[in-house]
């Protein structure tokens, strides 16, 4: 059959002139990309808000926290307390080669740091250069800190975001100025504006970064350490080393090796695993229930075209004894079908796509943009097409239902 | 030959139970003809009007319609027939209600695919005609019984059929637009020459036209000529 304006017209027709049916049909349809649309996009920003917290630290990232024994051994009872040191990191990366990076924490809370009359009070942390590749710094001026200083003991430090903001409210580049930390002065050599929510012993934000030789000197700590922290190499699944890297810091301090609680390991890769599969399982329900709303629409509007074709049948009955074919008659219902589920399906992408750039803008700050909520070109095009498949396989059935009335139908009606 | 020929045409039902409703009808009909079948209920006057309007197929016997054969027609071909040789009109006009007055008139020209423009204007021309010409923009639910059915004869005057199949078509409407709805035909008949056919039980009606076929049990009973229009006494409808 021939497809024109004429014939568009006399869709449209047929459409518009049984208004509240044709709105009640792609109601369903609206909905359901509606949904499919707005529950994508929302998923997708809520997925970029929450890695935004774990921004800057590395995901296979395991955490050594050493804490009072809860089981006797080799002579020693249960509740003592014990630390790492330095030994422990050149034994680690020497026994298990499949460690990436080894490196050591020092850190105090609560030490203020001024500048001039200004005040902040900050947490300290003692690095080595490598602790950036647990925490990634995001460097805005300046440089992170190096092997030399650690070597030379250089008082030199990295600030954080606020306490940039708060010690230099002026702004500007703060490297080769001096702060000062228990009367003693340290020159700012970076700024690091890593924001993320996922942090060892302190916000990044908050922290004065400064070489842990220099921390050790300072406070006394000796070759003490805090916290260890380790990354494995690509591909190799930090679960796996555990247990052989307990028995060997075990067997250096005299800890049960079977001691959980005395040996406290995080491992981060079990959390950005959990993490993840939540958000596939979120991003499957999405789909279900986006795709599952969308199919209800679609058999809406196969449910109503049959019930429209049925109350047509007059109509129908008429058009056929004056002169149309059976198939202008399947063709008239199936291009109904497509026109009503296209035109509400459009206006649930529309809609969708506006109330998600609402939410964007609701979630800009200082102009920029938390998370990217909004559905890509690509989502919309492809459901646009799921919409007009939809639309021809819902009128399916009710055209060929119609296609079947006979003429005579429409007299018998009467 | 004449226009319509029905040869011992024969159809069956087969419903549950076989009813055998036509039983060998010869029909012929000349072009310019203006002829009633009557019959009562059950006669098979509407089978028998459904055949001639391609609408059915019959099991047996021929039926030629303007010297081609209607004979097992396929669906698409017998719309083309009836889209260009039938006009029909319903008892109960069937006009499509959300459609106005001109664009029922429009409808089988669509079907032919004449462009819109040209179609509204030979819509508006047969309205006028009609003496509808006001009422083009109205819906049909806004209109009387008689304009609806002089709608619904412009429709099937668009497309110059060779003959116009009316089933009861008086059969909804009052005594007094009855008589104008007949007066309609009649003068069509005469002036314009077309072939009309009027489905009846009324009598009254019936004896409007120019022969009266009577049909019974399925069986052409006696076929009167009924020039003078005095089959029944002259009263038409009190």
């Amino acid at each position: 059959m021939r497809i024109d304006r004429d014939t568009f017209r006399e869709i449209l027709d047929s459409l518009l002139r049984n208004r509240s049916r044709s709105l009640l049909t792609g109601f369903g349809v609206f909905w359901g990309v509606f949904m499919l649309m707005l529950l994508s996009g929302g998923g997708n920003g809520f997925r970029e808000l929450l890695e935004k917290n774990f921004e800057g630290f590395a995901h296979n990232t395991c955490i050594v926290f050493p804490s009072e024994t809860t089981k006797p051994y080799k002579g020693f009872q249960k509740g003592r307390y014990w630390s790492l040191n330095l030994t422990d990191v050149d034994r680690l990366k020497n026994l298990v080669p499949e460690l990436e990076t080894v490196t050591p924490l020092v850190s105090m809370w609560g030490r203020s740091v001024s500048n001039g009359d200004r005040l902040f009070t900050a947490s300290v942390k003692g690095v080595r250069p490598d602790y950036s590749n647990i925490e990634t710094p995001k460097l805005v001026y300046g440089r992170y800190i190096n092997w030399m200083d650690i070597q030379e003991d250089k008082k030199v430090c990295v600030i954080g975001k606020k306490v940039y903001k708060t010690l230099f409210p002026e702004g500007g580049d703060p490297c080769g100025k001096k702060v000062v930390m228990d009367g003693v002065y340290y020159q700012v050599v970076g700024v690091d504006y890593n924001e993320g929510n996922m942090n060892v012993n302190g916000r990044a934000d908050e922290a004065l970064t400064i070489p842990m030789s220099t921390m050790s000197r300072t406070y006394n700590f000796g070759n003490q350490i805090q916290l260890l922290c380790f990354t494995a190499k690509e591909g190799i699944q930090m679960a796996d080393l555990i247990p052989r890297i307990r028995v060997i810091l075990a067997r250096n301090h005299y800890v049960h090796p079977d001691d959980e609680q005395a040996m406290y390991m995080i491992n981060t890769q079990v959390l950005f695993g959990i993490i993840d599969n939540l958000f596939k399982g979120i991003n499957f329900l999405v789909w279900l229930i986006g795709l599952g709303t969308l199919l209800a629409g679609a058999i809406g509007v196969s449910n109503i075209m049959m019930v429209s074709v049925k109350e047509r049948t007059t109509e129908i009955g008429i058009r056929r004894a004056i002169g149309a074919t059976p198939n202008q008659i399947l063709w008239q219902i199936i291009a109904e079908s497509i026109v009503l589920t296209l035109v509400a399906g459009m206006m649930g992408i529309v809609a969708s796509v506006l109330v998600l750039a609402g939410l964007e803008l609701g979630m800009t700050e200082d102009g920029i943009l938390k998370a990217t909520f909004q559905v890509s070109f690509g989502i919309a095009l492809l459901a646009a097409l799921l919409l007009s498949v939809l639309g021809s396989l819902a009128g399916l059935a009710p055209s060929l239902r119609a296609m079947a009335i006979k003429p005579v139908d429409a007299m018998r009606d009467e | 030959m004449a226009l319509i020929e029905l040869r011992d045409i024969n159809k069956t039902y087969n419903n549950g139970q076989p009813l055998h409703v036509l039983k060998g009808i010869n029909l012929d009909i000349e072009r310019g003809e203006f002829v009633s079948i009557m019959g009562a209920s059950g006669s098979g006057k509407s089978t028998l009007l459904n055949i001639l309007g391609i609408l059915d197929n019959y099991d047996t016997g021929t039926y030629h319609l303007a010297g081609k054969l209607i004979k097992d027609l396929s669906e698409s071909q017998a719309a083309d027939y009836r889209n260009r040789m039938i006009g029909f009109i319903f008892q109960s006009f069937n006009l499509i209600g959300f459609k106005t007055a001109v664009e029922n008139v429009e409808l089988p020209l669509f079907y032919q695919g004449v462009p819109r423009k040209k179609r509204h204007e030979m819509a508006m021309e047969y309205l006028e005609k009609l003496g509808l010409t006001q009422w083009a923009k109205h819906f049909p639910n806004e209109m009387s019984g008689g304009q609806r059915q002089r709608v619904a004869i412009a429709r099937a005057l668009i497309t110059k059929p060779e003959i116009i199949l009316a089933d009861e078509p008086t059969g909804a409407l009052d005594s007094k637009t009855s008589v104008e709805v007949m007066q309609l035909l009649k003068q069509l008949n005469k002036e314009e020459g077309i072939t009309i056919i009027v489905v009846t039980h009324e009598s009254g009606v019936a004896n409007e036209t120019n022969k009266i076929i009577h049909i019974k049990d399925g069986i052409i009973g006696q076929i009167e000529e009924n020039e003078s229009h005095s089959a029944w006494d002259g009263t038409m409808m009190k």
